[in-house]
């Protein structure tokens, strides 16, 4: 078990499901992480996936131990291959002593079940050969199918007794046959009184967009960023929204500012290349001070690039986006608790400073599939911060001291008027070039206001820490997993995570990394975009820089194999 | 400082058609009792644009061929509110055409007026969607090569629930068409406003509109889709205006289950604003 119990890390184990598109990889992970964690495991998955509907590779990681995880593992402990593709491709990341099962005859070192011919005996049915795999997983980790049996009950309450019943027996077959083909027996983490509740990244920004009080929702379908699309649609009617499929990115993004324009909290999705057309209407926002807020879901670009796969190559896009100079927020969270809460802050900054707001994720981000404390799920609705009772000398564009006017909606005796064009007070067109300074002076303190509220970045680690890992949104959680590990060989290593990245606290940044003898900055990208912007910032001069652009997520001991290395 | 709405010096040439519709959009308004303080009006770029500026309504003037999104979402966040386009050919059937035909299926309930003068002014005289087959212009040197687009046998295809068009030049007949379209509570509402260009188009001018426009007859029926894309294709000697189409479409307010009892905006209750 040497890669199992690595130094510093306490026991657990890696689960890899691997299959073509439409094999029912999905269907399967997910029962194996929501019975894992009913059994109070901590559970950490990933996805991993090609951009296609049918065919290709799939596979869905599931690690599982006795203390929280962060980051995913490259080697596998058990690998259930549902295509030949699969065992061929990944069969070679299974650590020494490991099992791999193989739906087929027995082949090489793998452990040969027919789960769907099981499955068509068993059940008349091939979907379930799902649980027949689950069931034989179960057999290998000493765990009671039983487990699986009462999650399968709560997962098919609305099915029938009879559709129950067969997935119950699928699970008991499974196991039975890896019992009988003698596969390996490994060490299993136990229960340790997780929390049970499951999100991925994409449930974390729906629930906290819905129940912040967005109202409206104008996106066109992107992956990486649909889940959080398909998750407002689906929780569109116990929150009350409106979900409008646009008919493209353009239309979405003029959409939210019309919406924000009448009073309602908005949003849209995106990823890189949908962000890329929004941008005029971004741009838009910061002219009429609009409340926009926008899902940016990274993956590896330019243009189309890599659809389905991970990345952070869109920082600098996000925080330049835009002609011409206004004020914004960019936020990136590193954790599903995280994603929550800078959804409900970011919501609430873009209308506290009538700005545009984005938050980053990426494809990582939003598949991390965990278990974590209950996220709120009732309506709590942020301030819009609406003034009430503004009558007919009302000036939309009143110029203030933070940059911030007093804001009312149409409909009630003022009149509101907006102008893309450059404006007076009143909201009016106008060339009058010192009403222009005026204005735009106006307009771009708000950013002074924003930066005097930027979040700081958070340190994890050894006190005063000799070496500092420097990450953004998702790297956290795979640098916070290398800090551990690194500490483990008795190394002074820290981190300092910002889930703020624009505008960056920048006293609190300096701070932190002042005194750090190396300072090694971990991004998904292929030149160190939020190095830069800490360089130009004064923030730091010189740095290490781990990148990764392959499409795939760090894995916390990629990391701490790079630092020690 | 502080400048009121009737102090906004107008952009527009001496004579041009805009006045007109300015002059029959006013009485219009008051002609179907629409409280103004619920009048949003918007409108992306181009001369028709600024149409806003020189009345008095709520304002949305975003960006060129974008009025349609964002006057769709402001309908969808509080239905209330009476929202008006006022849009030009370039901004509606050019940089928004795709939009278009998105309101067209949605059927939201905003009502575009398009001022429609066959060419671009406020960039001085390049092309429209809509000049006809031909036109000379500094860009267009050989003539216009492309076919124009029929904004009417579009908007008709779709199954437009409103389709309208009138003449700038006869302000009686202009003002019925808004106020029709104003009255209209079945969805979007085009109203095709034929809008000479005293700078930049010297073919389709008063006069030449004048000797071709010719008001649909009483017993049309606006209903009959055949008839109604008929009259849409007739152009040249005789230019058809006047309500050309309607359909019975349930709007997008209506059909859609969050807005349909009250507004989006009213269910945002709450914490204090």
């Amino acid at each position: 078990m040497s890669e199992v119990c690595a130094k510093g890390a306490t026991m657990d184990v890696n689960l890899r499901i691997a299959g073509e598109a439409g094999q029912g990889v999905l269907t399967t992970g997910e029962l194996l992480v929501a019975t894992l964690a009913d059994m109070g495991l901590h559970v950490f998955s990933t996805q991993v996936y090609m951009s296609r509907v049918r065919g290709g590779l799939n596979s869905f990681d599931i690690r599982f131990g006795e203390e929280e995880l962060f980051s995913g593992r490259r080697q596998a402990d058990i690998l259930v291959a549902l295509t030949k593709e699969a065992l061929d491709a990944l069969g070679g990341d299974v650590r020494e002593g490991g099992v791999v099962f193989f739906d087929g005859d027995a082949k090489g070192g793998a452990v040969g079940i027919t789960f769907t011919q099981t499955a068509k005996e068993v059940a008349g049915s091939a979907i379930m050969a799902n649980t027949v795999a689950a069931g034989a997983v179960f057999h290998c980790l000493g765990y009671d199918v039983k487990n699986l049996e009462s999650y399968l009950a709560v997962a098919f309450k609305k099915k029938d007794k009879e559709t129950i019943e067969k997935n119950v027996k699928c699970a008991r077959r499974g196991a039975e046959l890896a019992a009988a083909a003698e596969a390996a027996r490994l060490a299993a983490p136990k229960g340790v009184g997780a929390p049970k509740t499951v999100y991925n990244g994409s449930e974390a920004v729906g629930l906290a967009a819905a129940t912040a009080g967005v109202k409206f929702v104008a996106s066109y379908p992107m992956t990486p960023s649909t889940g959080v699309f398909t998750y407002l649609a689906g929780a569109a009617d116990k929150y009350g929204v409106v979900v409008e499929q646009a008919e493209d990115e353009i239309a979405a993004i003029n959409m939210v500012c019309g919406a924000t324009y009448a009073g309602v909290p908005a949003m849209a999705t995106t990823s890189g290349g949908g962000f890329a057309l929004m941008t005029e209407g971004l741009s838009l926002s910061g002219m009429l001070e609009l409340p926009v807020f926008i899902f940016l879901s990274q993956r590896p670009a330019p243009a189309t690039g890599l659809p389905t796969r991970t990345g952070q190559e869109d920082l600098k896009f996000a925080i330049n986006a835009g002609h011409g100079d206004f004020a914004r927020a960019v936020f990136a969270p590193g954790t599903l608790e995280e994603a929550y809460a800078l959804t409900r802050r970011g919501l609430g900054t873009a209308h506290k400073w009538q700005s545009p707001v984005i938050l980053l994720g990426d494809q990582f981000l939003v598949d991390i599939r965990k278990n974590i404390p209950v996220l709120p799920d009732q309506y709590n609705p942020i301030d819009r911060h609406i003034v009430e009772g503004a009558g007919e000398d009302y000036l939309r564009y009143e110029v203030t001291e933070s940059g911030v006017s007093p804001r009312a909606i149409p409909g009630g005796n003022a009149f509101v008027v907006l102008d893309s064009d450059e404006h007076t007070e009143d909201g009016h067109i106008t060339e009058d070039l010192e009403a222009r300074v005026r204005l735009q002076d106006k307009r771009l303190r708000k950013g002074e206001g924003l930066a005097r509220e930027a979040l700081a970045p958070t340190y994890y680690g050894a006190p005063r820490a000799e070496e500092i890992l420097v990450s953004w949104g998702s790297t956290y959680g795979p640098s916070r997993e290398a800090v551990d590990r690194l500490r483990g060989q008795g190394r002074s290593v820290g981190m300092l995570h910002f889930a703020q990245v624009w505008p960056v606290n920048v006293e609190a940044a300096h701070e932190r990394l002042r005194d750090a003898k190396r300072v090694i900055d971990i991004e998904g990208n292929a030149t160190g975009q939020f190095a830069g912007i800490l360089r130009q910032l004064g923030v730091i001069g010189g740095c290490g820089l781990m990148l990764k652009y392959n499409g795939l997520p760090f894995t916390g001991e990629e990391i701490a194999e790079g630092v020690a290395r | 400082m502080k400048k009121i709405p009737s102090d906004t010096d107008i952009a527009w040439c001496p004579g041009c058609g805009n006045y007109s519709i300015l002059k029959a959009f006013d009485a219009a308004v008051e002609e179907a009792k629409v409280d103004r303080k619920k009048l949003v009006l918007v409108s992306g770029i181009g001369q028709a644009a600024k149409l806003p500026h020189y009345t008095k309504a709520n304002v949305f003037n975003g960006l060129h061929g974008r009025a349609l999104p964002a006057a769709t979402a402001i309908k969808i966040a509080n239905h209330e509110l009476e929202v008006v386009i006022t849009s030009g050919d370039g901004d509606m059937y050019g940089e928004g055409g795709n939009h278009l035909l998105h309101a067209l299926r949605r059927n939201i309930g905003v009502k575009a007026f398009v001022h429609n003068n066959q060419v671009y002014g406020l960039t001085k005289g390049q092309a429209s969607p809509t000049s006809d087959y031909g036109f000379v212009t500094k860009i267009q040197t050989h003539g216009v090569n492309v076919q124009p687009v029929n904004p009417l046998a579009l908007a008709i295809v779709e199954d437009a629930s409103f389709v309208a068009r009138s003449f700038a030049g006869d302000g009686e007949h202009l003002k019925a068409m808004m106020v029709a379209a104003l009255e209209h509570r079945g969805g979007f509402a085009l109203v095709d406003i034929l809008q000479p260009c005293v700078t930049f188009n010297r073919v389709n001018t008063f006069k030449w509109y004048r000797e071709r426009v010719k008001k649909v007859s009483a017993s049309h029926d606006p209903y009959d889709r055949d008839e109604a894309l008929e009259l849409a294709f007739k152009w040249g000697d005789e230019i058809p205006i006047g309500i050309i189409y309607r359909s019975k479409r349930a709007s997008f307010e209506a059909r859609t289950p969050a807005i349909a009892k009250k507004t989006l905006i009213s269910q945002y209750k709450g914490a204090a604003g």
